[in-house]
């Protein structure tokens, strides 16, 4: 696990598909100051994936990818969903189980990596949508935050079960009407973030990703904390433009739209982590 | 059969803003160059969703990416 996997022989490079090739002459490995600036100029992790024309979170992913500080030495962990079609095409090592039990998977492979290479720095972060986090798997994320893993938790909410269709989620807001949820929701929508911070996450933030630096931002917050103090909570809205109705270049004006509602910047952090935030703004990382 | 985006050259080099890159969802399909300073759109990569058109257009009201059919597409993603 380092970036000298994505070495290429020399013997064999002229068989090599050009992608590969820009992995290791164009990718931003070993540099933690890395973020989306790079986007413009260099390689990234992730390529030619299969989710819809204009999806956010695809644009989530871009900015996921570009801004972790040691990707070289990063493991995702990821669940059932759109998000997971697009985990064969990144350039890192993922795993993929069972639908909802992503926390507890990632715990484990947290701990055993502690143990296994003491010396060395090793991220744990979980991506995976709503249905997996807050909806199937609510009882490994909340147990995770309660024994105090430091992993990072990021959830992609497009507020309904998108990929089969359409169906009602936890997250789904009162009075939403989908495909598969003619009535409408007759209850609220489950405030995750409030429970992370209850649950004790030292790290919580809620936004959208309509702005792209501020993205990379909480994503580097979150990590920086999770390695050093306990886990962390991130949550984006990844609207679903085809379950909401909605041409493929709208998603930005609907995010933007939400950015001022039920998704304003929120932002919560124990003291603990705020001297990490403090100490890693100084030596000039975030 | 369907449209890709197309920068228009001498639209972009007058600005040095590299939103429509970052905003694109698609990875490593609007890349930017120091050379000739404008964007270029990698176009077999283009799905064509025209959310770089929305934020070039309507956000910044620069007008400098174009939708064109992919067959009429110029292959180095400038005009």
């Amino acid at each position: 696990m380092s970036f000298r996997i994505f070495k290429i022989n020399e013997d064999l490079k002229e068989f090599m598909p050009p992608e590969i090739i820009d992995l290791e002459e164009k990718a931003t490995w070993g540099n933690p100051k890395r973020g989306v600036m790079d986007l413009p100029y260099s390689k990234e992790l992730l390529e030619e994936h299969s989710l819809c024309a204009g999806c956010p979170e695809s644009a989530a992913f871009r900015y996921i990818l570009a801004s972790l500080p040691n990707p070289e030495d990063t493991i995702i962990v990821n669940s059932t969903g759109c998000t997971s079609l697009v985990f064969p095409h990144i350039a890192l090592h993922t795993v993929h189980s069972l639908f909802g039990n992503q926390n507890a998977i990632a715990s484990g492979i947290k701990r055993t990596l502690e143990w296994r290479f003491p010396d060395k720095v090793k991220d744990v972060i979980v991506l995976a949508g709503d249905g997996a986090i807050v909806d199937i798997g609510l009882d490994c994320t909340l147990q995770s935050f309660f024994r105090q893993e430091k992993i990072t938790t990021i959830c992609f909410d497009n507020e309904v079960y998108a990929n089969t269709g359409g169906q009602e989620s936890g997250m789904t807001v009162k009075g939403h009407v989908f495909k598969m949820a003619p009535k409408g929701k007759q209850w609220d929508k489950v405030p995750m973030w409030q429970i992370a911070i209850d649950s004790g996450c030292h790290y919580v933030a809620r936004l959208t990703v309509s702005s792209p630096k501020r993205v990379e931002q909480v994503i580097k917050k979150a990590i920086y904390v999770a390695r050093e103090v306990g886990p962390t909570y991130v949550h984006l809205y990844t609207p679903c433009i085809l379950e909401i109705g909605l041409n493929s270049d709208d998603g930005l004006e609907e995010m933007r739209r939400t950015d001022k509602e039920r998704f304003k910047f929120f932002e919560y952090m124990t003291d603990a982590a705020k001297e990490v935030i403090q100490k890693k703004k100084e030596e000039g990382l975030i | 059969m369907y449209y890709v985006a197309q920068v228009i050259k001498d639209e972009c080099t007058k600005y040095n803003c590299k939103q429509c890159t970052l905003f694109c969802p698609e990875p490593n399909t609007l890349m930017y160059t120091d050379e000739g300073h404008h964007a270029l759109v990698i176009t077999e990569r283009c799905k064509g969703c025209a959310l770089c058109v929305y934020v070039c257009s309507n956000l910044l009201k620069r007008d400098s990416i174009e939708m064109v059919y992919a067959e009429n597409r110029d292959v180095a993603g400038v005009r």
